[in-house]
Parts: structure tokens; sequence; C-alpha cells
């Protein structure tokens, strides 16, 4: 089957920036859309001054954090603050099918790119705004970052070890996956509307309310009274499962669902007299016992290397797998025979991995993706072919200030 | 199904949905935007979307509300699509279907319904499967666990405590991520339909859709050769972390990694309010970045921001932090959630009435509002199998002794 990718030939002109934005157009981008990032100079996307830097470099072109989330995508360096840019922008817009923002509310409204500004100039356009809260509200001007919604959310009180602090995922997870994930759904939706029908429409998301979905089945309980604490890696239904660190130094994760595997478990790690001990006869006991039961298997699994006890569990038939770190994430062979890593080669940093989405279409390979674009790259490319101006009136622009 | 006065994006379009817990909210998302979603599952079996918590109560069955979230605004069909005698209405719902969602393994296959036999049937259809590690891994399903997902995704290794290891995060979030990315999968494919005539078999790899979410640590580790450890509870930079407060704790970040002024505003306000403490972060090297990147400047942070913070609440820290537009946020647990101000204000919270539970249940509202094709929120999830008459005699013709014959045999 050939891939003609289902965006292909549609425009995306894109103020999104940082975290969760960026990572909704790079999707555009890979289901075949053409993205143009509005950059500015002035106030730079954060993720362009964010490590890690290959060492030696310096420069707006020379995070690797930013090139991870841009690849595939055009750079138009406009300075907003000048008169004259909110045409040059309402003009890309005419020529766009999506106009996607995450600015906090006031950004577009001060520079005149409201979803009725960009309406008038074309009314089939699909318009995103994630605003932190929403555009309204008491909290609508609250500042906040991925971490902050998450234990917001919920997210951070509910992942602890009892007893012990609340943590949370370590990232700024909201950005990564459920907002840009949720943001990417809802746009693809109004795109669909738009293709059968002509219409266009505006689209919010809080990155709040996003964020809230992902623990709603949570919430469904908690509203009914009940109270939701956090319980580790722990889980009644299946014990014993947890975390163990292997005598190689990486760690692993096991989970046992049913009694056979319990019991191949035991047979495979554990001492034999596990099977007749009374703490441990049914999932009710090892329940009560967990604690004890994870300290044996502490002991027993730092005896062994990470892949022959990975190996050995899997043969006998007992859920596990590793807890793979960055390292192991380039190195893992699913991931390598999905061709899941792309290396791009970037001018400044060199070569960078660059992660694809998360599934194949059909039989072809995956849309291969180019490098992400230095600031302003293409913005001579833009103003002489869409907005079709002369080298001439492009170079008065640039010395006018509304280029840079 | 009632008529709706405005359009709804998926209106029309019929999603059959054979998948379990990794992907059941795919279908969620496909129900919220209009779609005429269909659970297909197993006549008898066991429950594929058996996650906690669950409702417990005298005079009611355990009720599963990851379930009952999972499958708001879905349809229920129970039926056994392997059976001879439901080959006729399992030929009319693929018939009638746009997309097909399956997960942790191919379902329709397994009972005898090939690509082929499909193909034959409908060769319009946005097939969308999802699996552990891809569709040519194969898993057991009952080796699937949102921990190991979560360890095989790479996040689980960035989360947790140093000294304790790593720490899953809350919620079965492999099941809402892959879940994400299935509807994902689902539009695209819908859209290349309608704009290019390409049909889509699309093969969605849990551990991919987790591998979204590892922030920069892996360039990192291509670019300098670091992995990321895990943080715990150690804060990252001093004014970056979460803090114990009155009644519990507050998550901030003020330092480099937040915005410009933030630093400065985090300093006057602790002045303003507690001279004392605001002086021991007066020395001038608390002003260089790199200073409040060190242990000690972390630790020293942290004791003053928490002898700050003991006596003033979540909600007070929240609110005076962000008059100042300081990034702060209580550490809420899910009672606080419900009673969040913002989120109450934009009427957020949605009462369902719960065929099940035969209750009022209050959901989340949809994570995004669209203005052309409004949407209602999230609706009643149906009970197992009270489709079965409308679905299957009144849609998919068979006559209603036909569909006794199939219930006494245990098929429906």
């Amino acid at each position: 089957m050939s891939a003609e990718l289902p965006l292909r030939g549609m425009r995306v002109l894109d103020f999104a920036w940082i975290g969760a934005g960026a990572l909704v157009t790079k999707a555009l981008a890979e289901l075949g859309a053409e993205i143009i990032r509005i950059e500015s100079r002035a106030r730079p996307d954060n993720l362009r001054k964010s490590p890690p830097f290959r060492p030696g470099a310096t420069g707006l072109d020379a995070s690797g954090y930013f090139a991870s989330r841009n690849p595939s995508k055009k750079s138009v360096a406009l300075n907003m603050k000048q008169p004259k840019a909110r045409e040059i922008a309402l003009e890309l817009a005419r020529q766009s099918d999506v106009f996607t923002s995450n600015f906090r509310t006031g950004v577009l409204e001060r520079w005149g790119l409201t979803y009725e500004d960009v309406r008038s100039a074309n009314p089939k356009i699909v318009y995103l705004a994630m605003p932190m809260q929403g555009h309204d509200g008491p909290h609508r001007d609250f500042v906040g970052f991925g971490s902050t919604i998450a234990a917001l959310a919920g997210l951070v009180h509910t992942t602890a070890v009892p007893g012990r602090p609340p943590i949370g995922t370590g990232t700024h997870y909201p950005d990564h996956v459920p907002n840009p994930g949720h943001a990417l759904v809802a746009v693809l939706a109004a795109i669909y509307h738009q293709q059968r029908t002509g219409e266009g429409q505006f689209v919010e998301l809080s990155q709040l309310e996003s964020t809230v979905n992902v623990v709603g089945h949570g919430l469904i309980y908690s509203a009914l009274g009940g109270t939701v604490e956090p319980t580790g890696n722990r889980t009644p239904s299946s014990v014993p499962r947890g975390v163990f660190q292997c005598a190689d130094g990486e760690w692993l994760a096991l989970a046992c669902h049913t009694d056979e595997q319990w019991e191949a478990l035991v047979r495979e790690l554990g001492d034999p007299s596990w099977s007749n001990d009374p703490r441990f006869k049914t999932v009710l006991h090892r329940g009560r016992y967990a604690d004890d039961l994870e300290v044996l298997l502490r002991d027993r699994v730092a005896r062994r290397d990470r892949p022959d006890l990975l190996a050995a569990l899997s043969d006998a038939g007992v859920p596990a797998g590793g807890v793979n770190s960055a390292r192991d994430m380039l190195e893992d062979e699913h991931l390598i025979a999905r061709e899941f890593w792309q290396t791009v080669p970037h001018p400044v940093i060199g070569d960078v991995p660059m992660f694809h989405l998360p599934f194949r279409i059909g039989s072809s390979a995956r849309h291969e993706m180019t490098s992400p674009p230095l600031l302003g790259e293409h913005t001579r490319e833009i103003a002489t072919t869409l907005l079709e101006l002369s080298d001439q009136e492009y170079e008065e622009l640039v010395d006018d200030g509304v280029f840079y | 199904m009632e008529p709706d006065a405005e359009p709804r994006p998926l209106d029309g379009v019929r999603v059959l949905d054979f998948t379990d817990a990794l992907a059941a909210y795919g279908g969620r998302l496909l129900a919220d935007l209009g779609a005429d979603v269909i659970r297909v599952e197993p006549a008898s079996g066991g429950d594929q979307l058996n996650h906690g918590p669950y409702w417990m109560t005298s005079g009611t069955k355990p009720t599963s509300l990851f379930e009952r979230f999972v499958n708001a605004g879905k349809r229920s069909v129970t039926l056994d699509i392997g059976a001879p005698e439901a080959t006729a209405v399992v030929t009319e719902l693929l018939r009638s279907a746009d997309v097909v969602l399956e997960s942790s393994r191919p379902v329709l296959e397994r009972y005898g319904w090939t690509t082929e036999r499909v193909d034959a049937v409908n060769a319009e259809l946005t097939r969308v499967l999802v699996t552990p590690y891809g569709q040519q891994f194969d898993v057991e399903s009952d080796a699937v666990d949102d921990l190991i997902l979560l360890g095989a995704g790479g996040l689980l290794h960035l989360g947790g405590y140093p000294d304790a290891g790593p720490v899953a995060v809350y919620g079965h979030q492999s099941s809402y991520m892959a879940s994400i990315f299935t509807a994902v999968a689902a539009l695209a494919g819908l859209i290349g339909r309608v704009r290019n005539g390409e049909l889509a078999q699309v093969d969605v790899s849990a551990q991919e859709c987790v591998a979204q979410a590892l922030e920069e640590s892996v360039v990192r580790y291509a670019m300098t050769g670091e992995v990321r450890a895990p943080q715990g509870d150690v804060a990252k930079e001093a004014g970056t972390g979460v803090y114990r407060c009155a009644d519990g704790y507050v998550s901030m970040v003020a330092g480099r990694l937040g915005t410009a002024a933030a630093w400065t505003a985090l300093i006057s306000w602790i002045t303003d309010e507690e001279p004392d403490l605001g002086d021991a972060l007066a020395d001038e090297r608390w002003g260089q970045f790199e200073y409040r990147q060190t242990a000690d400047a972390i630790e020293a942070f942290r004791d003053i921001f928490e002898r700050f913070a003991t006596r003033r609440t979540r909600q007070e820290l929240y609110r005076e932090a962000q008059k100042r537009a300081i990034a702060l946020s209580p550490v809420n647990d899910l009672a606080a959630v419900l009673e969040d101000l913002q989120l109450q204000s934009r009427d957020f919270f949605v009462d369902v009435d719960d065929p099940e539970l035969g209750r009022v249940l209050t959901y989340p509202g949809l994570p995004y509002r669209m203005s052309g094709t409004p949407l209602h929120g999230p609706r009643p999830a149906h009970r197992r199998g009270a489709d079965n008459v409308d679905v299957l005699v009144k849609e998919a013709g068979l006559s209603l002794e036909e569909l006794e014959s199939l219930a006494e045999r245990g098929v429906v």
C-alpha cells in the first residue's frame, strides 16, 4: 500500500511553543502536514535555551531538547510587536488549514490573532488554543508548568510510596502525552469535520481539564466518597508486583496475576519453601505479607544479572520486563525492529535520535522526519513564495525589523 | 440514538470496539466526538476492563469505575463472534462499520475472522490494532501489566526515589497513553479515507506510546552520555520541587526552569511576609542560578521555604503565589480536585445517570471544547449487553426469535 499521508497538502500556521504545543504540530507534520512555525527572536522558544546541548555548541540552535520536538517544521522569525506582522500572519492564516497555539490567555489577544480575527481571514480554519486552565474562570491567568498541572490534577498526590512524600512522574508528564494527545484528537476531529463540510472552528483545550481526564476513574470514585491513596507499585489483585534491582545494577519489573505465574516465579527465582509458606499460599495471604515477600524477592533478584533473569522469567511465563533507562530505550529490540527511532542530522548539533508517532500505518516505512529548523531558517523562503514578496520587499521588512 | 441539533465531528461514523483495558479509552474518545461506538464483548468469560477502583457497597455488585469511565457514551453488545450462528450478524456489523478497534491482540482473527474474510465483507474499514510492543510481538493477555509497560516504555525509570527505586505513576497511565493514540490513529485513518481514498490498517505499540513521555532524557543520553536518574523528592534546583505546607504539599517551578521573573518574585514574597526568612535569602549568591542548582542551596532553600509554608495551607499558598505570577500549585488529592474553584466555575464536572449503579456519578468533563461541533460531555456507559436488541435485531436483522435462540445457547 502506498503511503499517502492523511494530512498531505495541508498547512499549519504554528504559534505553539515549548512542550505541549510543539508535540501537537510534530505529530501533524508526521501525518503529512506542512508546519510553519512563527518564532520570536526577542523572546525565543524556551526550549531553544534548554539542555542538553552538544558540548561546545551554544546559541539558539544548539538545544537537543528543542530539536527532538521540532523535526520536519519550518521556522519564520516574525516580530509580532511590529504593526505589519499581524497582516503577514493573517495572510499566512488565509493559506493555512490549521492554526495552533499554546500561549497563555492574553498573548494572541494582544497581537490581534484571536479566533475571531483569524476566522475573518479564513472561515475554514481549525484554530487550536491550549491555555493552562481555560480562557475564562477565576484562574484563567494562573501560570504553570507540566509538573504543577500534574499536581493540581491529582497525579502527584497519588504517586508515592505510602508514608513518603508525593513525587509524581519526575517529569512534566501532562506536557508529553495527556495534553498534546488530547489536543491532537480534537484537532484531527475538527479537521475531519472541516474536510467533510468546509467548516472550521475553535478548539480549546484547558491543560488542567485535559490532565484531570487521565485520573477520571479515580475522580468518579472520589466523588462517591472513596479515598484514593497512593500504593507505590502495588495492587491488591496481583501479588507480588514491583520493581527490583538486579546484580548488574539494572532494574526490572515483575507481576504475578495468577497463581500459576506465582508458582512459576517460585520455581524460577524463589526458594522451594515458599510453596509451603503459609504467608504466601493465596494472593490474599501474599497481600498481607507483601513487605516480607518483597524483602525476599529483593535478595533473590539481586543475585542475578538482568538479561539472564528476564530470559528465565519469560521462559517460565512470569510477566516481567526491564525498567528501561534512556540507553535501554535506544537499544530496545522491539523499537529497533519497528524503526521507532530515526537518526536525524542537524547542522549544529549533529545526529539526534528522534522518536516517531507510536504507530505504523499499513506496511509502508515510517514517514521520514527532516531536520528541525534553525531559528528563522525559512523566513525568506516563505516571504518570497507564500507571501509573494520580492527579494527587495523582503529585505525592507528585515530592515524595518518585521522579519528578523 | 437521539438526534442532536448540532453536528458532531464523527456523526455517521460507526466504530466496533473490541478493545480491552489497554485501548478502551480510545473508543470512549471517539464516542465523545459523536461516533456510534459499539462495544462487542464475549457473551461470557472474563471482564476485560476489570481495573480498579471498584465501587462496593451493600446491595451493589463490585463495579469497576475504570470500566464506567472508559465506556461512557458507548453501546454494548455481548456476542460470541466465533460462533457459526453469529456469522450473519457479525457480517452485518462489519459491513456497517467505519472503524474497528482491537487490543491487546487481534480479536477478530482469534475468532476466525481473518483479514481476508473481513476485507471481503468491508474493504473500506479503518482498522486499529493496539498491542503491548507492536503487532509482530505476541504477548499473552495475562502478561500485560501497566507496571511492565511503563518500564518498557522508559517512563518508569524517570520516576521514583533515589534510595528506594522507581515508582509507577498512578492510574493505569499506559492504558490512557495507548488509548489516546488509538483515537489518533482512528482519526488519521478516517481523514485519509475522506481526503485521499486511502485505507488504513494501523499498528499501535503501547510501548511506543509510553516512549512519547520521556522528556529530554533520550537526547540527553545520545548527546552527552548521561543517563537521567530519578529525583524522587529531591528538588531539581532551589525553587523547583514539592514542598511541605500546613495541610499537605505544594508543587512549584520558580528557579531557572521557570519564568525569568519568578525567582525574584519568590524572594520578594517571602521577604514581604517573613522578613527574617527573606534575610536568609538575601545573599547575592542566591541570584545566581548556578548556585541555586547546588545540593547545599537546594537543601537550604527547602528548609527556608518549608518554614515559610508551615503555617500556610495549599490554597493560601496557591492564591498568594499566583498573584505574584509564581508557578505554584497545590498537590491536590482527588477530593481537592473536585473542589477546585476554576474547574467548578467552568462547570467542568458532569453528573451522569449511571444505569449500572442506578445512581448519579460525577465525571470530569471532556478534555476539550469545540465551537462548531459542540460536544455534550460524557454520556452514560450502557450496561453490558444492553444494546443486543437494538443492534442485533433492529439494526443487524436478526429476528427476536433468533436472538432468543442465541441467548439460550450462550452466544449472546
